[in-house]
């Protein structure tokens, strides 16, 4: 994916609730490929133009796991904690 | 592109303080992405002027982009921490050691640090380079000093037109320096107030007489413990990523590190001299960034003259 199109896919995954400054995708993405959980690949297209396109490397398909797992657990934290008429108290 | 994207993604490029490939690499994808955002949005209906306000104000800030683009990329590797930290460990060394006295160890030190600037120096400037650059400009201020030893006649004559061929040369190393990023003018210059503060401690005349190398055996621990405290700041600086925590991180430890000499000379250092050192301490901060200011405002005039042009022509 290049970074456009990440943008667009999160607006879309989101129904627009996640939208942020579009430039400072970039130096996310760049201290991603920094720290090798990312690697980037210049593609030339039929116009002459060039793109980054991201792919994820296996270190960063480990973190993702894991981050998700974390996620995961906060999430289901917040749904019991929201869910009306558990309360003990 | 228009002028108001062509000012925005110039104005990243320039607070970036990018160079070489990763200032073309991270450009272009903010170029392309702006490209592709403006199709759409005029595909969308909106017309050309509309679809550029939009925009801008999608991407964001450029000094927000820029400040995040800086933070990526300005953290320096532990290797780049050891040769930046390198110059200032050797003279801390060649003092706590008490070698400084053995003109062979000084002059094979002042050689291996100008040999190595060179190579800094042509191979792109890394940002090890300009800590070691500070220790070559010292065989220009002692070739200064000695010149006060030519026969009177001979330094009236001399003197005058030394001190301008080495401004002159300070200045044209400043302004290729500042181009890059003027906080590194700062890193460069940062121990030439410190340097000149112990100098002036041992030999208040501008002359080295039997009671200054007296004074310099006394003095000797202290001095290399500045240029101990000069590497762990640049250690530090090479691994932070804020840009104003390294402007805040040099700015004390040179206050800090001018004080401790005062403190340690036990008054050989007058008030005076103390005060003035502290001015130059400040013009270090000071003076690069105007430096700065006025080498964009000429670049800016540059191109809005080109833009005039190409109007005309068209």
């Amino acid at each position: 994916m290049y970074g456009y199109q990440i943008i667009k896919e999160l607006e879309a995954r989101s129904e627009g609730y996640f939208k942020f400054k579009e430039g400072t995708l970039y130096p996310a993405l760049h201290r991603l490929e920094k720290s090798g959980l990312l690697y980037g690949k210049w593609q030339k297209l039929p116009n002459g133009r060039q793109r980054r396109y991201y792919h994820i490397t296996a270190r960063g398909l480990a973190r993702l796991a894991e981050d998700r797992t974390q996620w995961q657990d906060y999430l289901n934290a917040v749904k019991l904690i929201l869910q009306p008429g558990q309360s003990h108290l | 592109m228009t002028p108001e994207l062509t000012d925005y993604i110039e104005n990243i490029r320039y607070t970036s303080k990018l160079g070489g490939s990763d200032d073309t690499g991270i450009i272009g994808e903010l170029e392309t992405h702006i490209e592709d955002k403006l199709r759409d949005l005029t595909d969308a209906g909106l017309s050309e002027e509309e679809a550029i306000r939009a925009c801008l104000g999608e991407m964001g800030s450029p000094s927000l982009v820029a400040r995040q683009i800086y933070e990526a990329y300005s953290q320096g590797s532990w290797k780049q921490v050891m040769m930046a930290s390198l110059p200032h460990l050797l003279f801390g060394g060649i003092f706590t050691l008490n070698w400084w006295h053995h003109i062979g160890w000084l002059t094979v030190l002042l050689i291996l640090i100008c040999g190595i600037t060179i190579y800094g120096w042509c191979h792109g400037k890394p940002n090890w380079v300009f800590s070691w650059l500070s220790y070559s400009l010292l065989p220009v201020l002692i070739a200064g000093l000695l010149l006060l030893y030519l026969p009177k006649g001979w330094s009236l004559i001399v003197i005058p037109i030394y001190i301008p061929l080495a401004a002159w040369w300070l200045i044209h190393i400043l302004n290729q320096i500042v181009k890059k990023d003027w906080l590194f003018s700062s890193v460069m210059l940062l121990p030439i107030p410190i340097i000149i503060g112990w100098f002036l401690t041992i030999s208040p005349d501008g002359k080295l007489t039997e009671a200054s190398l007296q004074q310099a055996t006394l003095l000797a621990p202290w001095i290399g413990l500045s240029f101990v405290v000069l590497a762990l700041t640049i250690a530090a600086f090479i691994r932070i990523r804020q840009r104003w925590l390294r402007i805040s991180l040099l700015a004390l430890s040179g206050i800090i590190t001018l004080t401790l000499v005062a403190n340690y000379t036990q008054g050989h250092l007058s008030t005076a001299m103390f005060v003035g050192l502290m001015l130059v301490m400040w013009g270090i901060f000071l003076v690069p960034p105007l430096l700065e200011r006025r080498l964009r405002r000429r670049a800016e005039l540059i191109l809005d003259k080109k833009r005039t042009a190409t109007t005309k022509i068209d």
